[in-house]
């Protein structure tokens, strides 16, 4: 075990510095932001004089190695939009996202768990193909649509909820919904599959043997029993979310760090992509880390091939 | 735990519900910006944000009236001791927000961060005529390089911020936790959220009209103007001509928009291209329906202008005429330049309108051209239309402004040769506006000005098609005109009855 | 997580897989068609019929959708958008399969040093949300039609990898194969003629998948701007576009929005049914 975690770890680590380089790579080929910053007016002497002091005059492998030796000193840099560390702009815009994360969770956890096992136990019947069309089509529909439809209905037709911005908890609310769809699908199906897989065993067919209706078995045995997979699935399914808040965030206005990587990059903050890349694929890397660990924890067998 | 969590829900509930307009106080005023400041730090960025923001924490050396003309702020009074010497009288009795007082320190320490290269300001270009300032005695003396008749209308955008707070925190925290001396002081600012002020009741000024002012930012256009109808906002900025005409009929709202110092125009590349044929270029400036864009696309919210600048600037000949719309004769300047079905390109990004690049598209296509629009993200279009005439596309959009109200810093860097802008060269249009630049008697600055735009009008390196609007969507009670220069004081808000 | 997505399979009944296939086929034939269906120029602009809904009538001819902001007819946009979201999805997904395949096969017959490259670079790949690579690699190449397909061909071959490196370990082993190998056989000629039709299910399997996927990442990086360009028409720009009139144009947004939903959802489906077919051991989960 504590070899497979080691290899696995090593793993993480390579993933990590890769992403670490090729956002690097990519935003310095995209072109500096020194055109962006600059009065209209301004000749290109000025331009060229402000890319020398930005430091964005000298080689991608220069400035690589001085960000490396930067970033292993914890230091993130500087935006040279803000001028305030990339740090610092990332944590005051993390609030937003985790936010919508967890509203997003809680919809998709809270619709999402129940309707699969629903269509687990009533397998085969009319209320599992009404559900199979509903999950369904929250799979099918695009996050911006859902997020367009939402603002329509609830803001603009019945003026119940704000149609865009950060403002308590009402404004968080169509977000949420809208993030949460996708992930709410991938719930249903593994709550299904997992559900489907334990009454199939034989300690089910025991306890109903034994007298004890199915509600009770299902509730008292096969539920705890079917969380592990869907537990991890939940974890590696945050990662999800914190990617597909890049869109949601932008329909709604959410002040969140999606909408920070989208305007980054359009201003070519090189800084504050670099940093916000590289903490989502951190968090990423981390949860199929920590799955993959949970596995072969639970399944000696991962181990041997890992 | 659980008892947090409803706290927290109870409380965001009641901050999220809007309050009824009536009971929101006349003590607040809300506004809805499309971005957030990117600095609060007047000395960094130059974004029409940021500067909406921090221009009502800081004064500036001088000032525009609601006519335009140029006014005492901090500077009291000025004098030109020689063509590139100005000596400024510095106010007397203002104080800085931490109660210190303002000195003429303060003034030449402000103008010397900004040219210091190290500083690294991106507004460096907009003073970097200035050698050096000076604080001598109760006065500012300030060299320029030669004689610069721009210096007055640049230092309308100088703040000034208080040389020991600056020297004692540092430049990162100064931008977070800005001191000035303006009418109103940071209160919080939520990165990306809002940014809360609150009135200095010691200001010089007088009595600032609202106890505090928060700027919320708020990208969706929509969703401003249904903040407004809600009461949840009481001005909005930037608003689409779609969305003022909307907003005309509501008789509690009312739309702000006045003609500004930007200049829509059309490039046309005269270096590279079917264009560099003189006579395409006459032809496209007669396909163009200055009068459908104007109606149809900006609804009003624009006026037409007859040369590539504004009345609001100096420089403004109204006696040089547009080009006619003509489409009979630019198709056969088309013919005769031998140019049918010829293809050109219409570089754009998503900072230019795309429903007037698209009309413009179906315009010149109208006359035997082919256009093809290039759609690029702005940096790409910036290398692209700064750079070689070959890459700098046939066709572009451009609303322009240098915010100095001054021919000198709209056709100087647009067409002047070896300008990063221009792709077109005439010696005599360069004669013309270097010796603008080089003298400060206004009537003969306006003499080569007026030669300047007649070559220009032979040579059509642009066309300009309209003077731009600022449009805001504001509470029918709200009482305040928007001025050219997209300047917002709340200074000179107030609520009406 | 095996099985995939079989859950759905609870939809794929006759009669249900007949009407999603109806719509595809329909949605297809419009794209084919769409010079001859398209009942105007999808790119004339009328500024004095800006905004105008469903049904206006001008000068004889009906706007059945309504039109644009820019007084274009709203359904020869929707027409000819159908086209741009299929050929966009078609070719990045032929782009990053082939790409995907090929390093995948490659990396496991060779093994050594490429093995390695290759697989941590998928590592690496797969850890960038997918959505943000798209966005980072657009700012480096610049929008428009020919590049989205380059950038997602660009950003979407590890998911083919990851597969064809795990079948073709499994096929490698098989004894036929080895005796191809003795029997002097080059390594292109084993992969593509022996490892190839062996590992082409599960691809295809992920290529379904990934095509309802690259149907939405068209509409979505055009949703953001950074797509297909204007003029030229695709749903998801003719939706960011009409955003902003949501309240007072809601047909331009809801049009477009509808047939990609419709597009999305049948593909979905039929990819369920085909993937039952292909994966007969899903079928009692």
């Amino acid at each position: 075990m504590a070899g497979y975690a080691f290899w696995r770890l090593v793993q993480a680590a390579i993933a990590v510095f890769g992403v670490m380089t090729i956002v690097f790579v990519i935003m310095r080929l995209a072109g500096d932001p020194t055109l962006l910053l600059v009065p209209e007016g301004a000749t290109r002497e000025h331009i060229e004089a402000l890319r020398h002091e930005l430091g964005f005059d000298r080689p991608i492998a220069v400035q690589y190695v001085a960000y490396l030796a930067d970033v292993l000193r914890l230091d993130f840099g500087q935006s040279v939009v803000q001028r305030l560390p990339a740090t610092a702009i990332l944590a005051s815009r993390l609030p937003y996202t985790l936010e919508l994360a967890l509203g997003a969770s809680a919809i998709a956890l809270l619709v999402g768990i129940p309707a699969g096992v629903a269509m687990a136990v009533w397998r085969g019947g009319a209320l599992e193909r009404l559900l199979a069309t509903f999950v369904v089509t929250g799979q099918s529909m695009p996050t911006f649509l859902s997020g367009i439809l939402l603002i329509l209905v609830f803001g603009v037709l019945l003026g119940w909820l704000p149609t865009s911005g950060s403002g308590g908890l009402s404004s968080l609310v169509l977000p949420s919904i809208a993030l949460g769809a996708l992930s709410m699908a991938t719930f249903a199906r593994m709550a299904r599959i997992a559900v489907v897989d334990e009454l199939s065993k034989d300690y089910v067919r025991a306890a109903r043997a034994r007298g004890l209706s199915q509600g009770a078995v299902v509730v008292r045995h096969v539920l705890r029993n079917a969380a592990v997979p869907v537990v991890t699935i939940a974890a590696l399914e945050f990662g999800n979310l914190l990617a597909g808040a890049v869109i949601v965030e932008t329909v709604f206005a959410w002040p969140g760090i999606g909408q920070l990587a989208i305007q980054s990059i359009q201003s070519r903050d090189f800084v504050v992509v670099q940093v916000v890349v590289l903490f989502v694929s951190v968090i990423y890397v981390a949860m199929s880390l920590l799955a993959d660990l949970a596995y072969a924890w639970l399944d000696p067998r991962i181990r041997l091939h890992g | 735990m659980l008892k947090q969590v409803v706290m927290y829900a109870l409380l965001a509930a009641a901050l999220a519900s809007p309050l009824p307009a009536s009971a929101q106080g006349k003590d607040a005023l809300v506004v809805d910006l499309p971005n957030d400041a990117a600095t609060l730090d007047p000395h960094v960025q130059w974004d029409t944000d940021s500067y909406t923001i921090y221009r009502n924490i800081f004064d500036n050396l001088v000032t525009r009236d609601p006519s335009g003309k140029i006014v005492p702020q901090i500077a009291t009074a000025w004098r030109y001791t020689n063509d590139t010497t100005i000596e400024f009288d510095i106010r007397s009795g203002v104080t800085f927000h931490d109660g210190s007082p303002l000195t003429p320190a303060d003034v030449a320490f402000s103008i010397n961060r900004i040219i210091n290269p190290a500083f690294k300001s991106p507004q460096l270009s907009q003073f970097d005529q200035i050698v050096s300032a000076e604080a001598r005695g109760d006065k500012v003396v300030m060299t320029t390089k030669t004689p610069y008749p721009a210096l007055m209308a640049q230092l309308v955008k100088l703040s000034i911020v208080p040389k020991a707070v600056v020297e004692k925190v540092g430049d990162q925290s100064f931008n977070q936790n800005p001191v000035g001396s303006g009418p109103y002081r940071l209160a919080a600012w939520q990165k990306g959220v809002q940014t809360a002020l609150e009135a200095n009741d010691r200001y010089w000024g007088g009595k600032p009209p609202f106890k505090s002012v928060t700027f919320r930012v708020v990208p969706d256009v929509a969703t401003r103007v249904a903040d407004l109808r809600t009461g949840r906002a009481d001005i909005v900025r930037q608003l689409g001509p779609d969305e003022a005409t909307a907003l005309k009929s509501e008789s509690q709202l009312q739309v702000l928009a006045g003609p500004t110092e930007r200049i829509g125009y059309m490039f046309i590349n005269a270096q590279s291209g079917p264009t560099a044929d003189v006579r395409v270029r006459r032809a496209i400036a007669q396909a163009i329906d200055q009068k459908a864009i104007i109606e149809a696309l900006l609804q009003g919210y624009g006026d037409p202008v007859n040369i590539v600048l504004t009345p609001a600037n100096f420089g403004y000949v109204s006696d040089v005429p547009g080009y006619e719309f003509n489409l009979a004769k630019a198709k056969a300047l088309v013919k005769e330049a031998g140019a049918e079905g010829a293809s050109l390109t219409f570089l754009t990004s998503p900072a230019y309108d795309r429903r007037v690049v698209e009309a413009l598209q179906q315009m010149v296509q109208e006359i035997g051209l082919k256009v093809e629009i290039v759609a690029l993200d702005h940096p790409t279009f910036l290398r692209r239309r700064q750079g070689r005439p070959d890459e700098a596309g046939s066709l572009s959009l451009g609303r322009w402004s240098c915010a100095c109200q001054d021919a000198d810093g709209v056709i100087f860097p647009l067409f002047r040769t070896g300008s990063i802008w221009a792709k077109y060269s005439n010696p005599a249009f360069d004669d013309a506006v270097d010796n603008a630049r080089k003298i400060l008697d206004e009537k003969q600055r306006l003499a080569f000005y007026r030669k300047a735009f007649e070559i220009l009008r032979e040579d059509v390196p642009g066309i300009g098609i309209y003077q731009d609007y600022a449009i805001y969507g504001a509470r029918k009670e709200l009482q305040w005109k928007p001025t050219p220069n997209e300047a917002f004081f709340i200074m000179d808000m107030k609520w009406g009855k | 997580m095996t099985g995939g997505a079989t859950w759905r399979s609870r939809l794929s009944v006759p009669w249900v897989v007949a009407v999603v296939s109806a719509i595809l086929l329909a949605i297809v034939v419009m794209a084919v068609l769409a010079p001859l269906v398209s009942p105007a120029d999808p790119a004339r602009q009328t500024l004095i019929a800006r905004l105008r809904p469903p049904g206006y009538v001008a000068n004889g001819f009906v706007y059945r959708f309504g039109t644009d902001e820019l007084g274009r007819d709203l359904l020869s946009r929707v027409i000819w958008g159908a086209r741009a979201s299929l050929v966009v999805a078609l070719l990045s997904v032929a782009v990053s399969l082939s790409v995907g395949a090929l390093l995948g096969m490659v990396a496991a017959w060779k093994r050594g040093w490429i093995e390695i490259v290759v697989m941590r670079l998928v590592d690496i790949m797969l850890s960038i949300p997918a959505i943000l690579l798209a966005v980072l690699t657009v700012a480096v190449l610049g929008p428009g039609f020919g590049k989205l397909i380059i950038v997602l061909g660009l950003t979407r071959w590890p998911r083919y990898t990851r597969v064809a490196y795990a079948q073709t370990l499994q096929v490698a082993s098989l004894p036929y194969i080895k005796a191809a190998e003795l029997g002097g056989a080059g390594s292109l000629r084993i992969l593509s003629r022996h490892v190839l039709p062996n590992i082409a299910g599960p691809l295809l399997v992920v290529a379904t998948a990934e095509f309802g996927l690259m149907i939405l990442f068209e509409a979505g990086l055009s949703f953001l701007g950074l797509g297909i360009q204007p003029p030229q028409p695709s749903w998801g720009s003719i939706m960011s576009s009409g955003r902003q009139y949501v309240e007072r144009a809601w047909w331009i947004t809801l049009f477009p929005g509808a047939f990609l939903f419709l597009l999305v959802l049948s593909v979905n489906v039929l990819g369920d049914w085909l993937r039952d077919r292909l994966d007969p051991r899903s079928r009692n989960r």
